[in-house]
């Protein structure tokens, strides 16, 4: 077993001419909280979803609990099956309830039985505070709501570890608090989560280490203190300076 | 890996069928007591040949065809496919002979075996009853009618130059006669019995001048047939000489007296022409070509969905020879005129394969592919207008492509589709007229046949138009129903 459950070696990732992500170096060890701050078009987006395999590496390496996610042998939908993600539409499934949304997973991969499965997302659907909404459609719901089905329905499947793609960018102000009140609790109870969002006071407060990508790398990271109040980068100043005091 | 199986399983199905088409043809030598010739012939070349009011195929050709088989020992099967698809499929070798008032050329005489001349004929021009066109001088500067491929229609050709006239091409008579009743056409040129026999029935036309290009008509076999010829000739000879042969002309010309004609015209007026009397007369006919048009729509509906929600499926599929696979069907099938897919299958597959490829399956492949392409182009833009969220997140849990497919995007791609495939169903069902060009009897054929024999163009087309118009009513508001059903 390694020391990290993602490591990511010398990773590129380019569209034709275009670099955006340009050789990053990133670990994250278990029960670790990483929250990945910048600009737009910085490349963390892309990062994030390069650990699951929803983008490929052009070049460089990323390994899952020690599995190279690239290799042949490797079968990436067993990798996704510990690796849960949250999108910043939710991307719920439109032609199924919540129940179906939340079971859809665990039942078609055999992992659980009908009544398990319905047993467990129930367990899930109280952790996100929906239980009454059990038998809502997607399109019933208001974006928060749909945004806490979305992470039940990722837990349903017991990641190891949870992806965060600005989960709370396309919602209405008064509904990021619950989101963010989910995802508070997951960290508490150690779960190992990489978060992409422009909540910079949920990133103060939750985070083990926060890193500052700009222009496709790294440029800085640290533990929330070193980054937001003693930055040493210009870049890293001046972003934190736009966003907080927006 | 699953994905990679199912994509070979695709693949494969896809490559297979066509050769399973091809098993179910029947093999080229039919082993059988007397052997049975397929002769080919035109659907309204009335009295050589056309369809009388039982919907059954009589004429001069067609009892001289049958009174020959039979002393001369062998059984034909007749294929009415219409003067030009008939010379077509012989050319391909998809039927022996053709029998079609054909007249002996020398061109023909180089492609095909002729027979002794069987009957003399000679090309003459009909203008309209109270028209005033009196010799072929007043044609210049107007336009003339003729039928495909005719010795009629290379006569006109050559003389149009010096008389000054352009010529118009239709692909049955009644057609032709018609254009010249409305006034389109200043004229049309016809062999000299057929003409006569359409007037003696109540074509408002009348034959102007002497016949001209005087000729014979010969029955027409491939070149490798020469035993069928050889049977024709000989038969002919004893029809004649134990008088069957004056008697089959007389059945439909009557003895050339105006006595006898006089009869044949009362006998057309005694029927009963009004739009219901004609609907009754025809009911049965028409039925059975609605019922060949529901049952090629059916099939066809049924194969070119299976094969447009396959390639369809190809063309999302992530691997670049699958999407090249789909692309290109879709690129083919719907580039190519309906038109000429059906005649590409019917009468150029069979030289390719050097097997013949009956009517209806090659109706059916047409169909197939050109719908099933329709079909594939909708079914991947469908796939392609769902959120590709949904694909993501259904791979973020773990789910492998078709899974993720088969679960999440096809449902919603399928809502998507439902319209289209409405629209396509509607759409098949009326481009199965388009198969009249190969002869199969469905409602429009039907309709062309039923107008040969009565040359009541204007009430037929009516019913023709006024039967699709019915089903496709019925076939719309089903499918409004289901797509409540599935809304719901």
């Amino acid at each position: 077993m390694s020391d990290y459950r993602v490591e990511m070696k010398n990773v590129h990732k380019s569209y034709g001419d275009n670099d955006v992500v340009k050789g990053v170096n990133l670990n994250v060890a278990n029960n670790e909280v990483v929250v990945m701050i910048g600009a737009s078009g910085a490349g963390k987006s892309t990062v994030l979803r390069m650990i699951n395999g929803l983008e490929t590496v052009t070049s460089g390496e990323i390994l899952i609990d020690g599995e190279d996610i690239a290799h042949k042998g490797t079968n990436i939908n067993k990798v996704r099956e510990k690796i849960g993600m949250v999108f910043q539409h939710f991307n719920l499934f439109p032609n199924m309830s919540v129940m179906g949304n939340v079971t859809l997973a665990p039942t078609e991969l055999g992992i659980a039985s009908k009544e398990e499965a319905i047993k467990q997302a129930k367990a899930m659907l109280e952790v996100v505070g929906l239980t009454d909404k059990a038998d809502a459609m997607p399109a019933q719901l208001s974006g928060g709501q749909q945004q806490r089905v979305a992470i039940a329905r990722a837990l349903a499947m017991h990641p190891d570890i949870m992806l965060f793609d600005e989960p709370t960018s396309a919602l209405d102000p008064e509904m990021v608090g619950d989101v963010l009140g989910v995802m508070r609790r997951l960290a508490k109870q150690g779960m190992t989560m990489v978060i992409v969002t422009h909540e910079m006071g949920f990133a103060k407060e939750v985070a083990d280490r926060v890193v500052f990508f700009d222009n496709g790398t790294i440029l800085e990271q640290g533990t929330p203190e070193d980054i937001f109040e003693h930055p040493k980068e210009e870049r890293t100043k001046s972003f934190l300076n736009k966003v907080l005091n927006a | 890996m699953v994905l990679g199986l199912k994509r070979k399983w695709l693949l494969g199905l896809l490559i297979a069928l066509p050769l399973m088409l091809g098993a179910l043809l029947p093999g080229k030598s039919v082993a059988a007591a007397q052997k049975t010739y397929t002769i080919g012939t035109d659907v309204t070349f009335a009295p050589f040949e056309f369809a009388n009011q039982d919907n059954k195929y009589v004429g001069i050709d067609l009892d001289l065809i049958k009174a020959i088989a039979k002393t001369e020992g062998f059984k034909v099967e007749i294929k009415p496919l219409g003067f030009n698809a008939a010379v077509q499929a012989l050319e391909a070798k998809q039927i022996d002979g053709v029998i079609a008032g054909m007249s002996i050329t020398p061109e023909r005489q180089q492609k095909f075996l002729m027979s002794d001349p069987y009957y003399k004929s000679g090309v003459v021009m009909a203008v309209a009853k109270k028209g005033t066109i009196k010799s072929l001088k007043d044609l210049r500067g107007k336009r003339v009618a003729v039928k495909t491929g005719t010795d009629s229609a290379d006569y006109a050709n050559s003389i149009k130059d010096k008389y000054g006239f352009s010529t118009v091409t239709f692909d049955d008579s009644n057609n032709m006669y018609q254009d010249v009743i409305t006034g389109n056409s200043a004229a049309c040129f016809e062999d000299q019995p057929v003409m006569q026999y359409g007037i003696n029935n109540g074509m408002a036309l009348k034959i102007i001048g002497k016949p001209a290009r005087e000729g014979s008509y010969g029955f027409a076999a491939s070149k490798n047939n020469r035993a069928l010829i050889t049977k024709f000739n000989a038969g002919l000879k004893k029809l004649r000489a134990n008088g069957q042969y004056d008697k089959i002309i007389e059945r439909y010309l009557g003895n050339g007296s105006a006595k006898s004609q006089k009869t044949a015209a009362g006998n057309a007026q005694t029927t009963d022409r009004s739009f219901f009397g004609l609907l009754k007369a025809n009911w049965g006919t028409l039925m059975s070509g609605l019922e060949e048009t529901m049952v090629l729509t059916v099939v066809a509906i049924f194969f070119a969905t299976l094969v447009g929600i396959l390639v369809g499926l190809l063309g999302v599929l992530p691997n670049k020879f699958a999407q090249g696979v789909a692309t290109t069907f879709i690129y083919i099938f719907r580039g190519l005129p309906l038109m000429v897919l059906a005649l590409f299958i019917y009468t150029g597959v069979p030289s390719l394969i050097g097997s013949k490829v009956p009517a209806f399956i090659a109706g059916i492949v047409t169909l197939t592919l050109n719908e099933g392409a329709y079909t594939a182009a909708f079914v991947k833009g469908g796939i392609q207008a769902v959120d590709p969220g949904q694909m993501e997140a259904a791979r973020s849990l773990g789910l492998p492509f078709g899974k993720a497919m088969r679960k999440v995007i096809l449902p919603q791609g399928i809502k998507i589709m439902i319209p289209s495939f409405i629209n396509q169903f509607i759409i098949t069902l009326k481009d199965t007229s388009i198969l009249s060009i190969i002869g199969l009897l469905e409602l429009t054929q039907t309709g062309k046949i039923i107008i040969a024999r009565n040359m009541e163009g204007f009430k037929i087309w009516t019913m023709v138009a006024l039967i699709y118009l019915i089903i496709i009513t019925l076939l719309t508001w089903l499918s409004n129903w289901v797509q409540k059903k599935v809304k719901a």
